[in-house]
């Protein structure tokens, strides 16, 4: 990311390159850990993204750890369970990564101590209910023919390819099958066949080709490296279901034909239309949007009487219906993302919205007055979430759309903030202005210029989201000049910001980079620019779906090669 | 969302019964690692971290605010040096006790007063990348790891434990680090901590081992393999190689068990370990403390982090004293304001509700320092004397955020190699912190390459060497 350089030193665009909405995909920090470190053009022949413009993959993990949904969902498909074992739950935690929404940043998901522990427990018990569950042995066994020996081939070769992903070494295949000599002993009560089943679920759930999704292809050609149909599959099934890859998707890879375009594109589609796909879409927009501080949306009661105790829960579930609607069954992208006018409510929210008709807890499908409310910034969650208990909070509503949708990077704020002056009297705009945007002060550099335009648009919404027309007895002032794309833009509130927004090549930008970084699993890197901005341009020339960013991603050379470097760093 | 999940403890406790943990005097449990002649323990560290700085005299907008939480005078610290202060809940205690007044953290550039605190607390080291704010990482390896590394058996890490909410502030645990931008996941769930020690569920013991190990076998084998693939990059390599070093870890532990009942009580205790109501918070925190003195007692482990809340405990509400109430959450309270910003109404005797987060954290570490006195060791020692306890805040202040005359709160003697029973203050304005946590590690048992104390711990533009003062 870029930084608003003009924070707490008087802002230059010209000089400085632009502001908000200056930055995603055209930066050259590089931050990414297995970065090369070049901050060149592009044109260096030395730099292994290649030519200008060229779309070649970036270094990467070889091995990535599962993430602990990605371990439920891929024992669960394993098992062809109907629902998750729930056994990754006594998992430790994975830590933060600071800088990174995601919680699959390949090159800080570790194994230490405790998740090995943990690991060893969750494949005793995932053995244990396998064999005790008949329906999971009929699934997952071979029929029984009468001859043991190849039962067992039959069964480690089938069920190592779907546990590994990619068909056993025939060592492997021996070693495993080995394992069925002497299993019985190993277990106080399970016997025969089953017992080597078991034993063979219980090592292979703690085996590293289970644990992380290794890519093995080493063939370099034009500096890149080709990933296997296998490694195509496994990337493929964990970006759009965050599991592994299904029967289907395996007899694909077996057939050699994945890498074919027109299959692979066939593929993705098919399994973006498959329900759990929308559990990851909905697990990126949870970062992306933040929706932890949804839930923990609270209104003081002494405020605002009438919202519902439980606002936050309430617009978690109206966000997440929303994405799930609009984004993926009805295929929206970044203009449905700001622009649309529709959303999902009960009474509770469809009364904050003042949209009659809707009656009991069961969330509609409602159109809200294209002339109070466009788009995901002026629905509940995003409102109430930045909000104090008693009044919007437009400094956090400014600086979370520059961050997080224009992809601009604000210094922190200065340690000791001074305290607001009394509120008494003034408007919350008026207040904050009086706190944030003193001329010369250290704060207004970046308030007066980059987040508080951003956040005063929606000072007609309070703390709940409702509309509010009054504050502190004098009418809201919901005009401000933002600087857009390195461009000033007088608007008059939220409803024109939203069009800003959604008419903005760096908010396009934007939302392309967060999807190019979560199918990554690491954070932006140089040689990522020339695919956000194709993606960029398409979602906003083009009005490409979110499916269609997907799918491009996918058929993508940096999705299906592997960069040449990393042979060359060691 | 993701799919639904049950939370599974079915092979974690079985046992019934709910009766206190009282933990028995454990001959059988002498730590790993006795000198020679078997006549001493060896010295462990147990750090207790508390965010937003202590209700200390200041002025801030409520107004001048007394004295709450230091002794009145320095020297030997006394019923009456310590009658109204937060540290009066440890008055039992006194006489094992060093209080460490002027302890000065280093003003680094983190651009905010909390990663400052938390990122540089354990580790006396600058930001990763100056600047970062909330997006900040440590700048190298905490002392509690560094103390795990180096005195545990094969090099186990440090065990770090965790109680509050999830994420927030910092991301949530903050104050353990393997290295630079490298932080460590910690055991959030006390059942969890304790089943780590454990190894495996006792009942499935005898022939679970007997098949780990041929599992263990097999999958190291895999490991040497992968390892061995010329392809692989650093960055790779060292993840992979954790991973086979927790294998061998794991191999290697012992079997440190509690009884079904005190499994059963700590169960109970550990079930808010992830709430946002402060009496379940630090019910958590004490569980984790027994797990603590439990592996200290069995030589699992010579070095522990707790941590409460995250990076600015920021959604942690603990009880009024006065009232049994729910209060704000912590962080509004130090900032005296309904905000964690600047902006927000002014809280009401805010200082006097952050004085009872003060006295709720001493009361949690008396628990820590009760359940050390309960173990008595084969030389007699409790285990409180034999090691070092030290409850500290990674602020000065609240509303200040400041950085200076952090509290440090050490319990036990480690062997004999700190002083007891003192309130002292280090003398200087400079910075001191880097050589407080040499003293700390040198306390635990860290000796440089020639057996003398250990001086190269923290940022090496410090002066890192030991502070007399604190030693007996």
């Amino acid at each position: 990311m870029l930084a608003a350089p003009g924070c707490y030193s008087g802002f230059d665009a010209e000089a400085n390159g632009g502001g908000p909405g200056g930055s995603a995909g055209t930066d050259s920090s590089g931050d990414g850990s297995d970065g090369d470190g070049s901050d060149g053009d592009g044109s260096d022949s030395d730099d292994p993204g290649g030519p200008s413009g060229a779309e070649l993959p970036a270094p990467a993990a070889r091995v990535a750890r599962l993430t602990h949904t990605q371990w439920e969902n891929t024992v669960q498909d394993l098992l062809y369970l109907d629902a998750p074992t729930g056994f990754s739950d006594a998992f430790r935690a994975d830590p933060s990564n600071a800088g990174y929404l995601f919680d699959n940043s390949a090159a800080a998901l570790e194994v230490d101590q405790a998740l090995w522990g943990g690991y060893q427990r969750a494949a005793v018990d995932t053995a244990q209910l396998a064999v005790t569950t008949p329906a999971i042995l009929e699934a997952i066994l071979p029929v029984d023919g009468g001859d043991d020996a190849a039962r067992a081939d039959a069964f480690v070769r089938d069920f190592g390819l779907r546990a590994f992903r990619r068909p056993l070494e025939e060592s492997e295949v021996s070693t495993y099958t080995g394992l069925f000599t002497g299993a019985a002993e190993l277990f106080d009560d399970t016997e025969g066949f089953d017992a080597g089943v078991r034993l063979v679920i219980e090592t292979m759930l703690q085996s590293p080709h289970f644990l992380y999704r290794i890519e093995r292809s080493t063939e370099v050609e034009d500096d890149v490296i080709a990933l296997d149909d296998y490694e195509v599959a496994q990337r493929l099934s964990y970006f759009v279901l965050n599991s592994m890859p299904d029967d289907e998707l395996f007899d694909v890879a077996a057939e050699g034909t994945l890498r074919q375009p027109d299959v692979l594109e066939d593929q993705a589609r098919r399994l973006l239309a498959d329900p759990r796909a929308k559990e990851v879409v909905e697990s990126f927009h949870d970062a992306i949007f933040d929706t932890e501080s949804i839930l923990g949306a609270a209104p003081l009661p002494a405020v605002y009487p009438d919202a519902p105790d439980n606002l936050g829960e309430l617009a978690y579930d109206e966000f997440h219906t929303f994405i799930d609607r609009v984004m993926v069954d009805e295929k929206g992208g970044v203009h449905e993302l700001f622009n649309s006018n529709v959303t999902y409510a009960n009474a509770d929210l469809a009364a904050l919205y003042g949209v009659d008709g809707v009656s009991g807890e069961e969330f509609e499908r409602i159109e809200l007055d294209p002339s109070e409310r466009r788009g995901v910034l002026t629905q509940i969650g995003f409102l109430a979430a930045n909000a104090t208990g008693a009044q919007p909070d437009p400094i956090h509503r400014g600086a979370f759309i520059s961050e997080r949708l224009t992809c601009s990077e604000l210094p922190p704020p200065p340690d000791d903030i001074p305290p607001i002056p009394s509120v008494e009297g003034l408007t919350n705009r008026q207040a904050i202005e009086e706190l944030t945007e003193q001329p010369g002060s250290n704060c207004a550099g970046c308030h007066s210029v980059f987040i508080n335009p951003l956040g005063f648009p929606f000072e007609n919404y309070d703390s709940t989201g409702a509309l509010r027309t009054m504050d502190e007895g004098l009418p809201v002032d919901t005009a401000t000049t933002v600087i857009l794309d390195n461009e000033s833009h007088e608007i008059s509130g939220a409803l024109e910001l939203a069009d800003l927004l959604a008419a903005s090549p760096s908010v396009h930008a934007c939302y392309a980079k967060h999807w190019v970084e979560y199918a990554s699993g690491r954070p932006e890197v140089e040689q990522d620019h020339a695919l956000v901005e194709r993606l960029a341009t398409a979602s906003l020339d083009g009005n490409a779906s979110m499916e269609d960013t997907l799918v491009e991603i996918i058929k993508s050379t940096p999705f299906t090669y592997r960069s040449a470097t990393e042979l060359e760093a060691e | 969302m993701n799919r639904n999940r049950k939370v599974s403890r079915r092979f974690v406790l079985r046992g019934l019964g709910g009766a206190a943990v009282a933990l028995p005097v454990l001959e059988s449990l002498a730590p790993k690692g006795a000198t020679a002649g078997g006549t001493s323990t060896p010295p462990f560290a147990i750090f207790l971290r508390q965010a937003n700085g202590a209700a200390v005299a200041q002025n801030t907008k409520v107004g001048n605010e007394p004295e709450r939480f230091w002794p009145a005078s320095t020297g030997a610290l006394t019923p009456d040096s310590l009658q109204g202060r937060a540290l009066d809940e440890l008055t039992d205690f006194r006489d094992n006790l060093l209080v460490v007044g002027n302890v000065n953290m280093e003003n680094y550039n983190f651009a905010d007063g909390h990663a400052r605190g938390a990122f540089q607390c354990l580790t006396a080291q600058p930001a990763a990348v100056p600047g970062a704010g909330g997006s900040s990482e440590a700048g190298g390896e905490s002392l509690d790891h560094r103390i795990g590394a180096e005195l545990n058996a094969d090099g186990r890490e440090s065990m770090f434990l965790y109680a509050g909410s999830a994420g927030g502030w910092l991301g949530g645990a903050c104050i353990s680090h393997r290295g630079s931008a490298n932080r460590r996941a910690p055991l959030h769930d006390p059942v969890l901590a304790y089943q780590q020690m454990m190894g495996i569920d006792s009942d499935q013991f005898a022939t679970l081992i007997a098949r780990q190990r041929s599992i263990n076998d097999l999958v190291k084998s895999e490991m040497d393999t992968l390892l061995g693939r010329p392809e692989l990059s650093t960055q790779d390599r060292m993840r992979l190689e954790l991973h086979q070093q927790s294998i061998r870890d794991l191999e290697n532990g012992l079997s440190c068990d509690l009884s079904k009942d005190q499994e059963a009580a700590l169960d109970g205790l550990a079930a808010g370990h992830a709430s946002n109501n402060g009496d379940e918070v630090l019910a958590a925190v004490r569980a984790h403390m027994d797990v603590a003195a439990l592996a200290v007692a069995c030589g699992y482990t010579r070095s522990v982090a707790i941590q409460v809340g995250n990076g600015n405990d920021g959604s942690t509400r603990y009880r009024n004293l006065e009232t049994g109430e729910e209060m704000e959450n912590f962080h509004f309270l130090s900032h005296r304001r309904l905000s964690h910003g600047g902006d927000g109404e002014i809280i009401s005797d805010s200082d006097v509700l952050h004085h009872y987060v003060d006295r709720q954290f001493a009361m949690a570490f008396r628990h820590l320092l009760e359940r050390l006195s309960e173990y008595v060791m084969p030389d007699g020692q409790t285990l409180l004397d034999a090691g070092l306890s030290c409850w500290f805040n990674d602020l000065g202040s609240g509303p200040g955020h400041s950085f200076r005359n952090l509290p440090n709160i050490i319990a036990g003697s480690a062997g004999g190699f700190l002083r007891q029973g003192e309130f002292i203050q280090l003398g200087g304005d400079g910075t001191n912190h880097a050589r407080f946590l040499n003293t700390l590690g040198s306390a635990a048992g860290l000796r440089d390459a020639n057996g003398d104390l250990i001086s190269d711990f923290g940022d090496p533009a410090q002066d890192r060497t030991p502070l007399p003062e604190m030693m007996a």
